[in-house]
């Protein structure tokens, strides 16, 4: 089958790649030191919070840190893919018999395999620090279902918005315009409970806080299924819209 | 045989931009074709028609006796594509680069490492293949760039500027390397190139190219045949002012229906005249012109180059960096060798 002989490829070509780049691996280590030792730090104090329901700022928001890692990941894997436009890799590519779809599945395969690695090197980084995993592991394996379909909806959405967008500052923009008010209108930093009401609400409707519901219950809270369930469903619904819209902007530019 | 066809070929972008507008032309087997014209004359565009990359509007195209559009898989598989830009991955080895295009083209494992090797030689990069193409020279990458479009030996290969922003040494080794595949294996090469020296030395028959339509094809010889023996270049000022423009306005008018005159281009600060014989017309253009008043600052012959073969046809030059016009003493002296 050439589709996933293509597909493995172009998922190794990135990989490679990207293994190759030291500030690459600096960035994949450093962010989530940065993120579990520092951040909780600063918000330490909240630790006894009634609302919080977690023992330790810590333990509330070590899910939190795994989420916000796949979210920008993956918003940015489009750029890749910009590179490739502007040094004509991709037009030498698709002048070539590859599996047209090959050419973008690869890359978001390639940035959802990066992505899950980082995510367990968090996930050891916070059990060192004392975080306690709930679920244990068959329940960190469903948070990597969670985080996969997070990761393939907004990579292949980002790639899609570099194919639609083509100039850097546009797509860069756009990603920003988007992350940000994601990251901030969701139960990710602070607890529902501790939430204004109407950012209560608008949370209900962004899907990034259906990820940060879904994985804190799996580490912290335990199989809460009604919780799980529902954010499987959006979150498996995020991954379609994304990759549909990646595969149709993919092939307006294959024609 | 005709190995590329194109009947009315025609591209349109948004904002009635007419690309490509109904080009026909044929390219044998074996034979290195090229399109010459300036940077926006629509070279690309053909190109990207050609190897499937972009849809034509109307009009159609054969590549090895398929139609682009209707089999374009196919296509894809019995040629070769070297862009402009050299797409090789930078993060990469050389060897790595030219494998993954051998799994594009369905190569088996086998075989690819036969052809690497083989391809590698070709192009002089041995010993180079396990190096980072991050630490490849600007004509390193062009060959590797190269061999990534030949590794399943294609019948046709597409070159869109394959020497663009090279050092002329390493364009000269270029030509010596594409010039060596037609040689060695036989292959059909069509290139683009706003490089006169290019087309002149390298292609077998030139298509001239501008504002999206051919407006002169032939052999190099027979395009510089089509304007005359000479060219004569007259520069009557040094400024390039509005004194200058009617010296030459007046000059063309003087020189108009002389009979050793075949035709004559104005460009900015210069009148190109086109004459049977050079050596005894510039005598004549001299006396006539200081006759009237008009004093000649400079006056220089040249054989024909495509320079002025693209001057007479599109009434434009794309300045070529040919170093064939003659000095007027270099001109003295030929003529005195020629009387005595």
């Amino acid at each position: 089958m050439n589709i996933i002989s293509d597909t493995w490829y172009i998922t190794m070509r990135d990989l490679r790649s990207r293994i190759r780049m030291p500030v690459f691996i600096f960035m994949t280590l450093f962010q989530p030191i940065l993120w579990l030792v520092l951040f909780t730090q600063i918000f330490k104090s909240l630790g006894g919070l009634p609302g919080l329901g977690s023992s330790s700022y810590l333990q509330f928001f070590a899910p939190g840190v795994l989420v916000m890692t796949v979210l920008f990941g993956s918003a940015f894997s489009g750029f890749g893919m910009l590179w490739d436009m502007d040094t004509g890799v991709l037009s030498k590519m698709l002048a070539t018999p590859v599996t047209r779809i090959s050419v973008i599945a690869g890359r978001v395969i390639a940035t959802v395999v990066v992505l899950l690695i980082q995510a367990l090197i968090i996930i050891i980084l916070a059990l060192i620090l004392g975080v306690h995993f709930e679920t244990g592991v068959p329940g960190v394996l469903f948070a990597f279902l969670l985080l996969s379909l997070l990761g393939l909806g907004f990579a292949a959405f980002s790639n899609g918005l570099a194919l639609l967008l083509k100039r850097q500052e546009n797509v860069m923009a756009v990603t920003n315009l988007l992350t940000m008010p994601l990251m901030f209108l969701s139960s990710l930093m602070m607890p529902a409970a501790l939430l204004p009401g109407w950012l209560n609400t608008v949370r209900q409707i962004n899907p990034i806080d259906y990820a940060v519901v879904g994985a804190r219950d799996l580490i912290s809270n335990g199989y809460i299924w009604h919780d799980l369930w529902l954010c499987f469903v959006v979150l498996a619904a995020l991954a379609v819209v994304g990759v549909t819209f990646g595969t149709l902007m993919f092939r307006a530019r294959a024609e | 045989m005709a190995i590329i066809e194109t009947h009315q070929l025609t591209k349109v972008f948004p904002g009635d931009i007419r690309a490509v507008d109904g080009i026909d032309f044929e390219i044998k087997e074996g034979e290195i074709f090229a399109f010459l014209g300036p940077n926006g004359a629509g070279k690309t565009t053909t190109i990207k028609m050609l190897n499937t990359l972009i849809l034509p509007t109307s009009g159609s195209a054969m590549v090895t006796g398929l139609d682009v559009v209707k089999n374009a898989a196919e296509v894809r598989k019995r040629i070769g594509y070297v862009a402009q830009d050299v797409g090789v991955d930078e993060h990469a080895t050389g060897k790595e680069n030219l494998t993954l295009y051998g799994h594009f083209y369905r190569l088996d494992g086998k075989t690819i490492k036969e052809r690497v090797k083989e391809i590698f030689d070709l192009v002089g990069l041995s010993g180079d293949e396990n190096r980072m193409v991050s630490t490849y020279s600007g004509g390193m990458r062009k060959r590797l760039d190269l061999a990534m479009g030949l590794i399943h030996q294609p019948q046709v290969i597409f070159m869109d500027e394959p020497t663009t922003g090279l050092d002329p040494q390493t364009r000269a080794s270029i030509w010596e390397y594409i010039r060596n595949l037609v040689k060695s294996k036989g292959m059909t090469i069509f290139l683009t190139t706003h490089y006169m020296e290019e087309a002149d030395r390298l292609a077998d028959r030139i298509a001239i190219i501008d504002l999206g339509k051919i407006i002169a094809m032939g052999t190099a010889d027979e395009l510089k045949k089509s304007i005359g023996g000479d060219v004569v270049t007259v520069t009557p000022c040094e400024d390039k002012d509005e004194a200058c423009k009617e010296f030459i306005r007046r000059s063309e008018a003087l020189l108009t229906g002389k009979p050793f005159v075949t035709g004559m281009k104005p460009t900015d600060g210069e009148l190109a005249v086109y004459v049977n014989d050079g050596a005894s017309a510039i005598p004549s253009i001299m006396q006539l012109l200081s006759g009237q008043g008009i004093e000649v600052k400079t006056i220089t012959m040249s054989r024909p180059s495509l320079d002025d073969v693209f001057l007479k046809y599109t009434g434009k030059t794309i300045r070529a960096q040919e170093g064939t016009r003659t000095s007027f003493a270099q001109l003295m002296r030929m003529r005195d060798r020629r009387q005595r």
